[in-house]
């Protein structure tokens, strides 16, 4: 397997391009690492990485200890995408046990890329109704949770829409929670007498970064400190544009005193 | 309010707050079915030792099930053949303090206006509760990230349950 010069350069090529799919897909750095390694024992090559928040350096040595290859990929989207992410670690097993071309990797991985995301009215209305369960389990009751349920869809499409024109992603954090408070605010000016600090406190929670949250974690763990600094850095912002989110609604409505 | 009916809707709750947040990270369909029964392991794990074992011990009840959700992903993953951290992310994520920081955020917004009156009481409850959120962050993220590194392995795919 990949006995001539354009081989490995194919191969390192699609090794760079599959660390920047898991990256974008919000791999956990030892995760990035394992799966590129793995790829790299395949074909008797020693992969040397280094795995930045936004790039990926990757230098091959094969059997000779003659470097074969070195390049450095870097990207703009950092997402969450876990249908990519497990995709890729299905196929780095297949490319060890069933001796696939690079052809085909690269095909695969394309596709991986690729796939359709669910319906946007199914994840509206699932993550609603995920934002009403959160209700319950903090004590709300069933009023609180239809309000919930409308200031969660208010507020997630209204995020996925500033998502779609690009806009930096911590403004849109600060926009969902806006719009999500902003709704839930709506049913206190209607003077409705229903108690709302669980309708508050959870309509906001669809925003929190959960991901980066947990693989800052995982990376501070295995020794991957900085890049577990800079996810952590990454899940406190968005977490501040929360808080400010919901306190600019709670200023204006002088609902804190 | 602490009947085992109560008990058992809460942990319906958390599992379709998993689940929503498995579809909001896209994840694979071939893993609902396991982020759901996540969700469900972690409320029954949190209020059932809430309701019946250590009243008020938030931080406990979150790590216990933190950490079981993060051994019972290790089989379950190798069950629905996706990495682990696919299911036990959405399936921890009810157990994030939304209320508790809430109250903190209030808290701190109260400490910036009138300093006059109540001043000490706002500021103790304030500090309660934002360690406490901190602590219960803190201790799901260590509950699920510990256990892989406990067993000494990178993935799933080649462990062996029961001898072939």
């Amino acid at each position: 397997m990949l006995q001539n010069e354009f081989d490995v350069k194919q191969f390192g090529a699609l090794l760079i391009d599959i660390g920047i799919a898991l990256l974008s897909s919000g791999a956990s750095s030892s995760r990035i690492r394992n799966t590129m390694e793995r790829f790299a024992n395949a074909c008797n090559l020693e992969p040397h990485f280094i795995v930045n928040p936004k790039s990926i350096a990757v230098t091959l040595i094969n059997a000779d200890r003659a470097i074969v290859f070195t390049g450095l990929h870097s990207t703009h989207v950092v997402g969450v995408n876990f249908k990519t992410l497990s995709g890729l670690s299905r196929l780095s097993w297949r490319f060890i046990e069933e001796e696939m071309t690079l052809q085909q990797v690269r095909e695969e991985l394309v596709r991986l890329q690729t796939l359709p995301p669910y319906s946007r009215w199914l994840v509206l209305l699932m993550v609603s109704l995920a934002g009403s369960a959160f209700c319950f389990t903090f004590g709300g009751d069933f009023k609180q949770m239809c309000i919930t349920f409308i200031a969660t869809f208010a507020g997630l499409f209204i995020n996925q829409e500033m998502k779609k024109y690009q806009f930096n992603l911590y403004i849109c954090t600060y926009v969902g929670a806006l719009v999500a408070t902003f709704t839930t605010s709506l049913f206190y000016m209607a003077r409705l007498d229903i108690q709302l600090e669980q309708a508050y406190a959870t309509c906001v929670l669809f925003l929190i970064p959960g991901v980066p949250l947990i693989n800052s974690f995982s990376d501070l763990i295995d020794g991957q400190t900085l890049s577990g600094i800079e996810r952590g850095a990454v899940a406190l912002l968005h977490t501040l544009a929360i808080a400010f989110g919901l306190s600019t609604i709670l200023f204006l409505y002088k609902l804190y005193s | 309010m602490t009947t085992p009916l109560h008990l058992f809707f809460n942990a319906f709750c958390c599992g379709t707050a998993a689940l929503g947040f498995g579809l909001l990270f896209n994840s694979p369909s071939r893993a609902f079915l396991a982020i759901w029964i996540g969700g469900f392991v972690t409320g029954i794990i949190k209020f059932s030792i809430l309701f019946y074992l250590f009243p008020d011990s938030f931080i406990m009840a979150s790590f216990l099930a933190a950490l079981s959700i993060g051994i019972l992903t290790i089989p379950a993953a190798h069950w629905r053949h996706v990495p682990p951290d696919v299911l036990s992310i959405p399936a921890v994520i009810p157990l994030i303090p939304g209320v508790f920081a809430y109250k903190t955020m209030m808290g701190l917004m109260k400490l910036t206006g009138d300093t006059k009156t109540g001043y000490a009481a706002i500021l103790s409850d304030t500090v309660h509760y934002g360690t406490l959120t901190l602590f219960i962050v803190l201790s799901l993220a260590l509950g699920v990230s510990v256990p892989m590194r406990l067993l000494r392995v990178t993935t799933v795919k080649r462990l062996r349950f029961w001898n072939k």
